[in-house]
């Protein structure tokens, strides 16, 4: 845990495929522990799950793509965000890190969004691989350092 | 939660049962231990009423008692301490198994498809072991005796008596405060006078009346005569005893005192051992035998788990007991409890509640008034610390809050759930405001389990007072176990509510660091929680299993740990989630490893590496070392087929490529050998099909013309390129050689050693004994064979087959390691042998898919690849060949003599030598009429290839030389040469070395030349009909000279001269330019060439003179230079044969009839090229041909040429020859050909192409027609001053050329319209007739007398006359007029 005070804030972030739900993107900002944030998100899922059912159903179409805080564990809060296509956005942060708002989630899930949009855009992706692109993982190195400067 | 075989009612009661205490006399414990039992354990599986109860609740109310349980212990029986609590509830965990081959339920949800048990046996064996080593605490009851019965044997002296003892003993234990255990419920303790009599050894009437006596003394519902014994024999084996009691006597451990227990191992492993074997010496209840009690209690728990025991055989348990003697012991029970248990606990309660409601007059605001104002008294004041600390609070036996407490026991353990309700409530709020914090937590719990258990539930149930009471328990009291037992209620119920996610939050909860036992425990009943909800939640599941697994395996429960990873494992696997996979999987395969399960360790890892693994290097190769290690321990197999198939490094069977043959010799000095095919060739398609081509040419004409239907190219190695659904023919005692691809997916570079093949072979006669493995294939093994990380890298295994049969190649085996990084040497070769593993893979090639039938297109279906199968014939003839002094680079058109040696290397004779190539213009093995001089290869080194003899220089010479002596026959090339053998045979191991010429191709660039050498062995009806041998040569060929030829009519007519001359002349003569250019480009090599000889061939020409200006002129081009060379050809009249004539430049004359000059002429050149121009005409009309012909030179010119060449600071002379075709007068003819060039641009037409327009005779052509030529005097002398007319006799000769009637028309007249011939000056004018028609025969000459007249002294041009001229047949054609003649001047003097 002592790594994850030093980058105490993305820990990590993933996108999912929309019908398997297996990862297509997965960035954890310490390395060290991934395999736990493995099972943290796998978990996460669950929860995600259930809220799509819960409020699926009622209003389909202007749903709420943020999904909000899906449960606290002791060391991180995992949060959630769907796309209309039923795209899973799953950021875990350190619960330490009391500084990050909602808002401040959101606007990540929502570049995190735009960036993955623009790795669909590419033709040269094959929807439905892993993503490897350059883009997004500067993107997603910038939530962390922008949240960084932001700290400070 | 998991589904449980109880109720949760079933379950509560069963937790608080009235507790009974035993006081034994010694002689009544001798009666019962005969049945190996104690009086507690005899009683025991009869402890369960069948029958209902009554009792009357303090408002005369019936209370219906069903199924009440008691339970009897024996007084002295101490509680465990909480080690032995914890060692015994893990043994009780561990012994509890799924049952093996149990139909799993299968949960879907979403997409899973889950495999789970659906029922958790080793959590409720917990629990249940859980809640019996309960010790009794203060603060409750419950677990307090109620009861205690006196047991003494009939046989006593005075039982009476003893019986006094026995309750003075008892009430000692109770009231003199020596004891803190056992604990009792209420001070007067019923007592029940228990008579045992055993009935075959007792005097029954004796017994009978000492139990009168009883009565008298105790009353008839205080005391009991229970009968025993009444099996006189041991129970002989074949009368079959139910045995009750084994299912109920691991539970005596709990509160035996057991010492110590073996480790836990010895329990783990022995359940394969049979239960019953250990039964019969276990005795459990006796604390003597510990270790053995371990055991049966593990097997009585399977036993409990349905594996099924008929007949508990010859037990020791209740041996002198027969089914009636069990009715008594029933009966026994059911007759304490309702005449003495019950009636006194209604007293009791009835007792206690008068207390309680005369002290209600006093009320209860009163005292707590009282205890206010005065302070003090029994509450003392206390700190806000210590009112934290309230665990410590303690209330004396008798203060009134208590008594509330232990009516509500009562009540609760009679099951008056709603008194026991109303009480709890009441204690709890006592409890509360005096901040008796545990108290209060205890009847908070059995508020709420009391208000559950409420038939008609008049009240919901209070979630919300067990969560206070576990959470005092935990927090205020710190006290783990209370807290537990409270968790284990509530989830039970939540359960039973389906309020599973509430359930599972609690459970989850409790887990904590200090029990890893209960925390695993707690873990798995919340992943079922999970699964069990209404939208199961799988992931959580799955991860709490994963949890549950750790904590499992942390308390050393390996087995439960391995069921937990394998359940979460289905969730995961597949998905995507690799780092969680190759984590489960891992763990999986430890766990298995160590439970002694590694074909499933094995199965596990090999998962691992099998992926594509995302770990890093270290930790794959952790991963690997793991493996590795598992795998060893595996025990070998001895036999190398049946040895596992290992995972690493990924074959790709496909991509296997097989070659028969030896390994290509490297070349041995000058002796280069034939490059055949080797694996290291790529398969090019092209190549492929041009061999096969050549194989077909040699073959048809080794079967003399035809080619059999079913004929195949010979392939020497098989690839997935090739076609491989025959099977293949390997040779006896020639080797193979299998190419196997390996990649090695991994960051670790793997080492595999002894890699070897692994084959099946059948033999085809089996009247020979077989031989060691060796005798009839030897196998290459390779020692030592890396693959770096993630690397691609081919092995090539070698098989030589000693026996004909067939052979298959099943795969490889080899011993799979990681080479250790270890510093050092020693110790890393010690851990290299440590590391490695014998293990296989099979080879398993798929062919090509099918795709011809409906059905094969609509299935996938795939054809057979018999690439790996192949059959081992008898021997058969090899052939190696080698090339002496053969060039890689050459001039072209040079001529170069190496040699050839053919090697029969097998022990089979050797027949049938051919060579096909692609290019048979660039070598011979010389004529057959050549005399092949056996010179050896070192021996004509220097010498000139060319044959030469020393003549005069002569002009000419003629040679009559027919193409069919070089093996020529018919206008195609021969693409096939028999190699002559002596005897038609080449022995076993015999040589033959014949020369080679070799002549520069005429492009320049690199050529690829292929030879295809076709052999068969003497046997006809042999499987492999021919064998070939494969040599590609290249030759780079660099520019020499260019020559250029160019043929023109000459115009003189027979004239002067001699007459044979003459004769020669009039059948016609052409004048012939050769001009020679040295194109080469390297000045530095090349110096410069020397033309030796001009030769020429052609049916009806030959050169005749060359003529030059200076007799002895060499021509010599230096770089770049360029020469022209002038001939007078004449037509020959030997129709017979191709003549061959030659013009030297030199002393010595170049045979070039003979080897290798005709050779090389006669195979030259493309030949569609040459047969163009003749046959094609031969079926126009006869005029275009006759026209045609008479401008047609068939005439080949070869120019023989010396190089000086400076290689190495040597002068070396290369020769070499040109060749030219001249084909039409006028026309220039090149020795290159330009026209391949011009084929490479052209355009692919798919339209027929049109019939080439009837070819008319261009009017060129037809202006060859007839020759012209003027004869006259070169000078005139004329006296003009006395004549003034010179009158001057011309004779024009005409000569047709061509073979039919020619009609002519000559004109004198003048027309000159150029402007060109006014100026050149004078007129003269022809006299006589100026227009004639004549008709000319074939080649007739006619003369035709001319006369010119000049009027002055001047130089005239006398070739005016025009000569029109037509076939005679060709009425509609006009005339055309013929190629006027040269300027022909006079000059006329004036004398």
């Amino acid at each position: 845990m002592e790594i994850c005070k030093v980058f105490f804030h993305l820990s990590v972030s993933v996108i999912l495929s929309p019908l398997q739900n297996y990862p297509l993107y997965i960035r954890s900002v310490p390395s060290q522990s991934e395999l736990k944030f493995h099972y943290t998100v796998h978990t996460s899922l669950d929860v995600v799950e259930e809220k799509i059912s819960t409020a699926g159903k009622a209003m389909a179409e202007q749903r709420e793509l943020y999904l909000g805080l899906l449960y606290p564990t002791e060391d991180y809060k995992v949060y959630g965000y769907v796309t209309n296509s039923k795209v899973k956005f799953v950021i875990v942060v350190d619960s330490s890190n009391t500084s990050l708002r909602d808002n401040e989630i959101r606007s990540m899930f929502r570049k995190l969004h735009n960036s993955f949009t623009d790795v669909m855009c590419n033709p040269f992706y094959n929807p439905g691989d892993p993503i490897q692109s350059r883009a997004m993982f500067t993107m997603v190195s910038g939530l962390k350092s922008d949240k960084c400067g932001w700290l400070v | 939660m998991a589904q449980c075989a109880q109720s949760v009612q079933e379950f509560i009661q069963d937790s608080f049962v009235p507790m009974v205490s035993v006081l034994c006399s010694e002689d009544a414990e001798r009666v019962t231990r005969k049945n190996n039992l104690s009086f507690p354990e005899l009683l025991r599986p009869f402890c369960r009423l069948t029958s209902e109860g009554h009792l009357r609740d303090p408002n005369n109310q019936v209370v219906v008692v069903k199924g009440l349980r008691i339970s009897v212990t024996g007084v002295n029986t101490r509680s465990p301490n909480s080690g032995e609590v914890r060692k015994l509830l893990s043994q009780a965990v561990s012994g509890c198994q799924p049952p093996e081959g149990l139909p799993a339920n299968v949960i879907t949800a979403g997409d899973y498809d889950l495999n789970i048990s659906a029922t958790t046996p080793w959590f409720e064996a917990y629990r249940e072991n859980f809640l019996q080593s309960m010790p009794a605490s203060d603060h409750e009851f419950l677990n307090h005796y109620l009861a205690c019965m006196l047991v003494v044997s009939s046989r006593e002296a005075v039982p009476t008596e003893q019986f006094l003892k026995l309750s003075q003993e008892q009430h000692r234990i109770q009231h003199s405060g020596e004891y803190t255990y056992p604990k009792w419920f209420i001070p007067n303790t019923l007592k029940y006078y228990v008579l045992l009599h055993d009935i075959s050894d007792g005097d029954e009437q004796r017994a009978d009346s000492v139990y009168e006596d009883m009565k008298q003394r105790y009353g008839t519902q205080g005391c009991y005569l229970l009968k025993i014994n009444s099996r006189t024999g041991a129970a002989g084996p074949d009368e079959q005893m139910p045995d009750p009691w084994s299912q109920y006597l691991q539970k005596t451990n709990i509160h035996s005192p057991v010492s110590q227990f073996t480790s836990s191992i010895q329990a783990r492993v022995l359940p394969a051992i049979h239960p019953l074997k250990l039964e019969q010496s276990a005795d459990p209840g006796f604390p003597g035998n510990p270790s053995k009690a371990v055991n049966s209690a593990d097997t009585a728990r399977t036993q409990k788990q349905g594996s099924v025991t008929p007949g508990a055989a010859p037990t020791a348990h209740g041996a002198c007991l027969t089914l009636n003697d069990h009715d008594r012991i029933r009966q026994f029970i059911q007759e304490f409890t309702f005449r003495g248990l019950l009636p006194h606990i209604e007293k009791n309660i009835r007792q206690l509640n008068d207390q309680l409601v005369s002290r209600k007059g006093l009320s209860r605001s009163l005292f707590s008034a009282t205890k206010k104002w005065f302070g003090g008294g029994k509450v003392p004041e206390k700190s806000i610390a210590e009112l934290k600390n309230t665990a410590g609070l303690l209330y004396p036996p008798e203060a009134p809050e208590l008594q509330i407490r232990k009516m509500a026991d009562l009540c609760f353990l009679v099951q008056h759930y709603e008194l026991a309700y109303s009480c709890y409530h009441t204690a709890k709020k006592d409890f509360l405001s005096d901040q008796a914090m545990l108290y209060a937590a205890g009847s908070l719990e059995m508020a709420a389990v009391s208000a559950f258990l409420q038939s008609g539930a008049p009240r919901p149930y209070p979630a919300h007072y067990m969560e206070t009471a576990i959470q005092t328990y935990r927090d205020v009291c710190k006290n783990m176990v209370l807290a537990e037992r409270c968790a284990l209620l509530s989830a039970e119920v939540l359960k039973s509510q389906a309020k599973y996610s509430d359930a599972a939050t609690l459970l989850i909860k409790m887990t904590s660091e200090d029990s890893d036992l209960r925390s695993a425990l707690l873990l798995e009943q919340a992943a079922h929680c999970f699964i069990n909800m209404r939208s199961p939640m799988v992931r959580k599941f799955a991860f709490h299993m994963i949890l549950s697994g750790h904590r499992y395996s942390k308390a050393g429960q390996k087995r439960h740990a391995l069921r937990c990873y394998c359940q979460a494992m289905q969730v995961y696997k597949g998905k995507g989630w690799t780092l969680a996979e190759d984590h489960i999987n891992f763990t999986i395969g430890r766990q298995s490893f160590t439970l002694r399960q590694p074909e499933n360790a094995v199965a596990a890892f090999r998962h691992i590496l099998i992926n594509d693994s995302k770990q890093t290097a270290t930790q794959q190769s952790a991963f690997l070392r793991e493996y590795l290690y598992v795998y060893k321990s595996l025990s070998q197999p001895s036999n190398e087929g049946s040895l596992p198939q290992l995972p690493l490094p990924c074959v790709h069977s496909a991509q296997t490529r097989v070659f028969f043959g030896h390994e290509p010799r490297l070349a041995e000095g000058e002796k280069q050998a034939a490059t055949h095919v080797w694996l290291d060739q790529e398969f090019d398609q092209e190549q492929a099909q041009l061999w096969a081509e050549l194989e077909e040419q040699v073959v048809a004409v080794a079967n003399r013309g035809s080619v059999h239907i079913s004929f195949q190219p010979t392939q020497y190695c098989l690839s997935s390129h090739t076609e491989n659904l025959r099977y293949p023919f390997a040779v006896v005692e020639e080797p193979m050689f299998v190419e196997v691809v390996f990649r090695n997916p991994l960051k670790v570079p793997l080492v595999l050693s002894d890699l070897s093949l692994l084959w099946k072979f059948t033999t085809k006669d089996f009247s020979k004994p077989q031989g060691a493995l060796n005798d009839i294939i030897s196998t290459e093994v390779i020692p030592e064979f890396t693959v770096g990380l993630e690397e691609t890298k081919v092995a090539r295994l070698k098989l030589l087959p000693h026996k004909t049969g067939e052979l298959h190649v099943l795969g490889i085996v080899y011993n799979l390691g990681t080479r250790e990084e270890d510093n050092s040497a020693s110790e890393g070769i010690t851990q290299k042998l440590l590391m490695f593993v014998r293990g296989r893979q099979d080879l398993e090639i798929q062919g090509p898919r099918l795709n011809v039938t409906k059905e094969e297109k609509t299935s996938v279906r795939h054809g057979p690849d018999r690439r790996l199968d192949p059959i081992i014939t008898p021997p058969m003839p090899l052939l190696e060949v080698f090339f002496i002094n053969f060039p890689t680079g050459l001039l072209c058109g040079e001529i170069r003599k190496a040699w050839v040696e053919f090697v029969n290397v097998s022990a089979v004779p050797l027949a049938g030598l051919r060579v096909a190539s692609t290019h048979p213009e660039f070598f011979t093995f010389g004529s057959a009429t050549a005399d092949l001089t056996p010179v050896t290869p070192t021996a004509a080194e220097h010498c000139s290839a060319y044959k030469t003899m020393v003549t005069p220089p002569s002009d000419a010479a003629v040679t009559l030389v027919s193409p069919a002596a070089f093996g020529i026959t018919g206008d195609n090339r021969p693409t096939v040469v028999e190699i002559p053998l002596t005897g038609g045979v080449l022995g076993p191991g015999e040589a033959l070395q014949i020369p080679l010429w070799l002549r520069g191709p005429d492009r320049e660039g690199v050529h690829e030349i292929s030879f295809l050498f076709y052999y068969e062995g003497l046997e006809k009806n042999a499987k492999l009909g021919h064998r070939v041998l494969r040599h590609k040569a290249v030759i780079c060929a660099s520019r020499s000279l260019s020559v250029r030829a160019t043929a023109c009519r000459s115009n003189t007519l027979p004239g002067r001269g001699k007459r044979d001359e003459r004769e020669e002349e009039r059948s016609g003569s052409m004048l012939v330019f050769v001009d020679v250019e040295n194109i080469n480009t390297s000045e530095a090599g090349v110096r410069e060439f020397h033309i030796v000889q001009v030769s020429s061939s052609s049916r009806q020409w030959r050169l005749h003179k060359y003529i030059r200006e200076n007799k002895m002129q060499k021509i010599h081009l230096a770089s770049r230079e360029r020469g022209k060379l002038c001939f007078r050809a004449t037509r020959c009249r030997t129709q017979e044969g191709e003549t061959d004539s030659c013009t030297k430049f030199c002393q010595l004359t170049i045979v070039s009839s003979t080897t290798p000059c005709a050779d090389f002429f006669f195979r030259r050149g493309p030949p569609s090229e040459r047969q163009s121009l003749t046959p094609a005409n031969s079926t126009d009309d006869s005029m275009t041909s006759i026209v045609r012909k008479c401008s047609e030179v068939e005439l080949d010119i070869i120019v023989l040429w010396k190089a000086y060449v400076v290689e190495d600071n040597k002068q070396l002379i290369l020769e070499g020859q040109l060749h030219v075709a001249l084909q039409t007068i006028g026309k220039e003819a090149c020795s290159l050909s330009q026209k391949e060039e011009a084929q490479e641009m052209v355009l692919l037409k798919f339209k027929p192409d049109l019939p080439p327009p009837a070819s008319r005779p261009s009017l060129e052509q037809l202006s060859h027609l007839i020759k012209t030529c003027l004869h006259y005097p070169e000078s005139y002398d004329h006296p003009f001053p006395q004549k003034s007319l010179c009158m001057v006799p011309v004779t024009l000769t005409l000569s047709n050329c061509s073979l039919a009637q020619v009609d002519v028309i000559i004109d004198l007249r003048h027309k000159t319209t150029s402007p060109e011939s006014l100026e050149v000056h004078g007129s003269f004018t022809w006299l006589g007739q100026t227009q004639y028609k004549l008709q000319l025969r074939p080649q007739e000459v006619h003369g035709l007398s001319l006369k010119a007249c000049f009027f002055q002294a001047g130089v005239y041009n006398l070739g005016t006359p025009r000569v029109f001229a037509k076939l005679a047949q060709s009425g509609t054609m006009c005339e055309t007029s013929q190629q006027s003649a040269m300027p022909a001047l006079i000059i006329i003097n004036s004398v």
